[in-house]
């Protein structure tokens, strides 16, 4: 009896250990997001202009720094699985981001936008629908083989062509969509190529840096199923092993001509070797990263920000990303169809506040629906700002008061309530914004959708009242992002796809079709602030902000800053001891 | 006679396995959402005529019987088609993901029936005392725990703050495993790595401790109560009127006849186990099967939702037929 009375005692003992050990931690919900944001560029006109620049170097380190130094495993905690290795069959960011430390393509872009000259020594517009590309010489495939333009010549071919990819079954590249007028191309000599366009295509550059160019000898050698399973490209580290769901391992390729000249260092990789390891749930990531099993983490939760902050072997890095955020509301039913309770709604909700509380002050407050990065957002838009009586004023105006004296407004005995729809990811939001219009006497309360592909026809039919949402502008324009979410919605199209407040406004869609195919920088620059402009006063939204891109590393991870397009480039990173 | 039967019952399988087929076809195209318009992702543009090339590529644009038969007449080959965003032969997919699966179900197994058999007999053999309140005060903790809240808190004890376990994944890259069967631990075993063996059971504990835990405690729970029935029983008296010291009264007589309830049980959590673990598998990394699938929902990828549940479907039906052919062997009186 004495004895199981003690076992009794160990058990209860060990589990209220096991409590204090673990600092009671508060039971994180697991969220399992399949996030897409696809970085897919279209056929704008803009000119772009490479700019032969060097890049400024800002090395945040805590200790002294001497420089690169060499060797070491980097291990990154991904958030999501990995599509494929093949560079020309997928059409979304996570992939994207691990291939292209294998592959290279003729250009990249840097971690703030620009883009630069990478496996292409210069690029020339010849005429309107024509490119010419000199490749660099010297330049090997991780295999030995030399890169030339047959390479270029049959990497878009597989791209453009009709079910250019053979497996599992012939089917048409993903990536097709991005270069779309892309017709041919024409090897002029060894190293140079011509990219035949079916029309004027002037943002050729920014949408090259999504395509990457694979061996043509070694994939014919192979195969298609063969190149996936062993990918050889021209990057600055090669495949060694992995499978697509739990880990890719790279190692150093030592014969790298170095990536883009203007992005020094020029030359190999410090790093011995990279592991792209797949950790979708956010404590984990966290967890692996204060253990040092992994060096850089993928999207910090905002709730766990102050923790690592607190961590002396962890660095926290952000910086702004591409999703501004917005409450969109339903133009087309009570009571967001009185433009006046949109405006005060505007004013109703303090969108600082927020974003100081339920982000850490991690973004900025945005004044429309274009990120204050985007090249075409309108300088001029101020946020509408915080004002409690001028938001009641407005909605008594429109017919809104407390007239029974519940603490809620009403109007023709109908209480004002709605629902504020939102995805999982943004649930803290939502309830923010959501507690401040109760306190002003709005019954808005939050429904969290585990799946938004239950949602979103719903919102696109115009069914629902309200939704706490964000939307991506990678290409740091308005194509891509504007008409997506301000067109008419037109089936089966990209105009209005993301359409959720059902604004349809003709002078809007007919400045955004217009500006779609504008070839003059300064006259796009007047037609998107015109339509701007309209939805700003139009408020199919409560415009709140854009939040930063949170990523963490250990602090002996050097050289490394976080992409707006959220890009892992690991060439110039280094371990310090 | 009983080779017939389970011939029977392994026949029975195929109908059943059209059955769900057909089933999961259906439910996959009434849930709302459009695979196509998922892969197309929140921001960034679409090109002209890009969903229709999709959707014919998909087969989607063809009416639903038409889809049907395309689906069931490969699926009668073998062939469940490709998935939507992986780009590779879901049979392909599955089979790469199920062997991890696998070792960490049986993981859990083994950890459940460890943790759970002597504290079901126990239990019942010292009824009241302070061991059975304490165990069975854990069994309750241990189902009312929710997996993913357990696993964050063994993850924060074992691995954060005493680093004694890693936090997630199967094997450390450095181990230098050569695959054979796709269970790592027993893949280390039959290439006689050691440095693989330990690092694979390293990364293998504290997923299937989160995994087991509710098992052991419905296991535990089960035995002890049946064992609690069964020692009241006239024979087990007997035996012991007999002189036959308690051990074997417990183990030979008692223990026997408990079994048949636990087995149904324990053969009901097998297929628990293998189907319900997305959560545990997202939380520690685990590139198992749970966690594909639940992607594949979330995506709409239709093809592959179908095959996995068809391989779940055939799981269950299996460790049922298992189950029944095992109580033959534990009652003789019970036939198939």
């Amino acid at each position: 009896m004495f004895g199981n009375r003690k076992l009794a005692g160990l058990t209860i003992f060990l589990l209220i250990t096991a409590m204090i050990l673990a600092g009671c931690p508060a039971p994180t919900p697991v969220v399992i997001e399949v996030e897409k944001e696809v970085i897919v560029e279209k056929t704008v006109i803009e000119t772009v202009v490479v700019e032969k620049e060097v890049a400024v170097e800002v090395v945040v380190t805590a200790t002294p720094v001497v420089g690169p130094q060499k060797g070491g495993t980097l291990v990154i905690g991904l958030s999501a699985d990995i599509a494929t290795l093949d560079p020309a069959d997928y059409r979304e960011t996570t992939t994207e981001t691990v291939l292209r430390n294998m592959f290279d393509g003729l250009v990249t872009r840097t971690s703030d936008g620009r883009v630069l000259l990478e496996l292409a020594e210069s690029a020339t517009l010849v005429d309107e629908t024509t490119w010419e590309f000199v490749l660099k010489k010297g330049v090997t495939f991780h295999n030995g083989e030399a890169l030339t333009a047959e390479d270029v010549k049959f990497t878009f071919d597989r791209i453009i062509s009709d079910n250019g990819i053979d497996y599992p079954e012939p089917h048409t590249s993903p990536r097709k969509g991005l270069i779309s007028p892309l017709e041919s191309v024409e090897i002029v000599d060894d190293y140079t190529v011509r990219l035949h366009l079916s029309a004027p295509f002037p943002v050729a550059m920014q949408m090259l840096v999504h395509q990457q160019i694979v061996p043509k000898d070694y994939f014919e050698e192979v195969g298609n199923e063969g190149f996936v399973k062993a990918p050889v490209g021209c990057g600055p580290f090669k495949f060694v092993e992995g499978s697509l769901s739990e880990q890719i391992v790279m190692e150093r390729f030592d014969d790298y001509y170095g990536g883009a000249d203007e992005l020094p260092p020029v030359g190999p990789p410090p790093l011995d070797r990279v592991i792209f390891k797949i950790l979708p749930e956010a404590s984990t990531r966290v967890a692996a990263l204060r253990t040092g099993e992994v060096n850089i983490i993928q999207k910090v939760p905002a709730h766990m920000i102050p923790l690592l902050a607190t961590d002396p072997n962890v660095r926290l890095v952000s910086g702004p990303s591409t999703r501004p955020a917005w409450m969109e509301m339903n133009v087309n039913k009570p009571p967001f169809d009185d433009l006046r309770v949109r405006l005060a709604m505007n004013y109703a909700v303090d969108a600082d506040t927020i974003l100081e509380t339920v982000l850490g002050g991690l973004g900025i407050v945005i004044p429309g629906s274009l990120s204050p990065y985007n090249n075409f957002a309108d300088p001029t838009l101020e946020p509408y700002g915080y004002d409690a009586d001028k938001a009641l004023e407005m909605l008594a105006e429109a017919g809104w008061t407390d007239s029974d004296g519940d603490g809620f407004l009403d109007k023709e005995g109908e209480k004002f309530a709605f629902v504020v729809d939102v995805r999982p990811a943004n649930k803290d939001r939502a309830e923010a914004v959501a507690g401040q219009l109760q306190e002003l006497g709005i019954d808005a309360s939050v429904r969290v959708w585990g799946d938004y592909s239950v949602l979103k026809p719903l919102m696109l039919d115009g069914e629902r009242t309200a939704y706490v949402g964000d939307w991506g502008d990678s290409a740091f324009d308005p194509v891509g992002h504007f008409e997506a979410k301000w067109h008419s919605r037109v089936e089966g199209t990209g105009n209005g796809r993301g359409n959720f407040s059902g604004y349809s406004n003709p002078r809007v869609d007919e400045l955004i079709e217009a500006g779609e195919v504008e070839p003059d920088v300064e006259k796009r620059h007047e037609l998107y602030d015109e339509a701007q402009q309209i939805v700003y006063e139009a408020v199919p939204a409560v415009f709140l902000f854009l939040p930063d891109i949170v990523e963490a590393c250990t602090v002996n991870t050097q050289k490394w800053t976080v992409a707006a397009d959220g890009r892992l480039n690991m060439h110039d990173v280094w371990l310090s001891p | 006679m009983r080779a017939i039967k389970v011939l029977e019952r392994v026949l029975a399988v195929i109908p059943i396995m059209f059955g769900v087929a057909i089933v999961v076809f259906l439910f996959m195209r009434l849930t709302p959402g459009d695979p196509v318009d998922i892969m197309m992702g929140g921001g960034g543009y679409v090109s002209e005529g890009e969903i229709e090339n999709l959707r014919r590529e998909f087969n989607l644009d063809k009416p639903l019987h038409v889809q049907l038969y395309i689906f069931l007449s490969h699926a009668i080959r073998g062939d469940l088609g490709n998935s939507y965003v992986k780009r590779a032969p879901v049979t392909e997919l599955i089979a790469e993901r199920l062997p991890a699966t696998i070792e960490l179900a049986l993981g859990a197994l083994i950890f459940g029936l460890v943790v759970a058999t002597p504290i079901g007999i126990i239990s019942a053999v010292k009824q009241y005392s302070a061991l059975d309140r304490v165990s069975m005060a854990g069994a309750f903790l241990g189902i009312s725990m929710p997996a993913f809240w357990l696993g964050i808190l063994l993850m924060l004890i074992f691995s954060v703050r005493l680093r004694w376990l890693p936090v997630a994944g199967r094997i450390d890259y450095d181990a230098g495993l050569q695959t054979v069967t796709g269970l790592y631990v027993l893949d280390s075993i039959l290439t006689g790595n050691k440095a693989a063996l330990i690092s694979s059971l390293r990364h293998l504990v504290l997923p299937s401790v989160s995994l087991g835990a509710a098992m052991a405690a419905t296991v535990a729970r089960i035995l002890r109560s049946s064992m609690l029935e069964v020692l009241r029983q006239d024979y087990v008296m007997l035996a012991r009127a007999k002189g036959l010291v308690e051990f074997l009264v417990v183990a030979k007589h008692a223990l026997r006849n408990a079994l048949i309830p636990t087995v149904t049980v324990v053969g009901l959590q097998v297929g628990v186990l293998l189907g319900g673990n997305m959560i545990v598998e997202t939380v520690f990394g685990w590139p198992g099967l749970g966690r594909l699938v639940v992607q594949a929902i979330f995506a709409r990828d239709f093809p592959l939702v179908q095959g996995a549940v068809m391989v779940y479907a055939f799981t269950f039906v299996t460790a049922n037929l298992i189950v029944d052919v095992l109580y033959t062997y534990l009652n003789p009186k019970i036939t198939l």
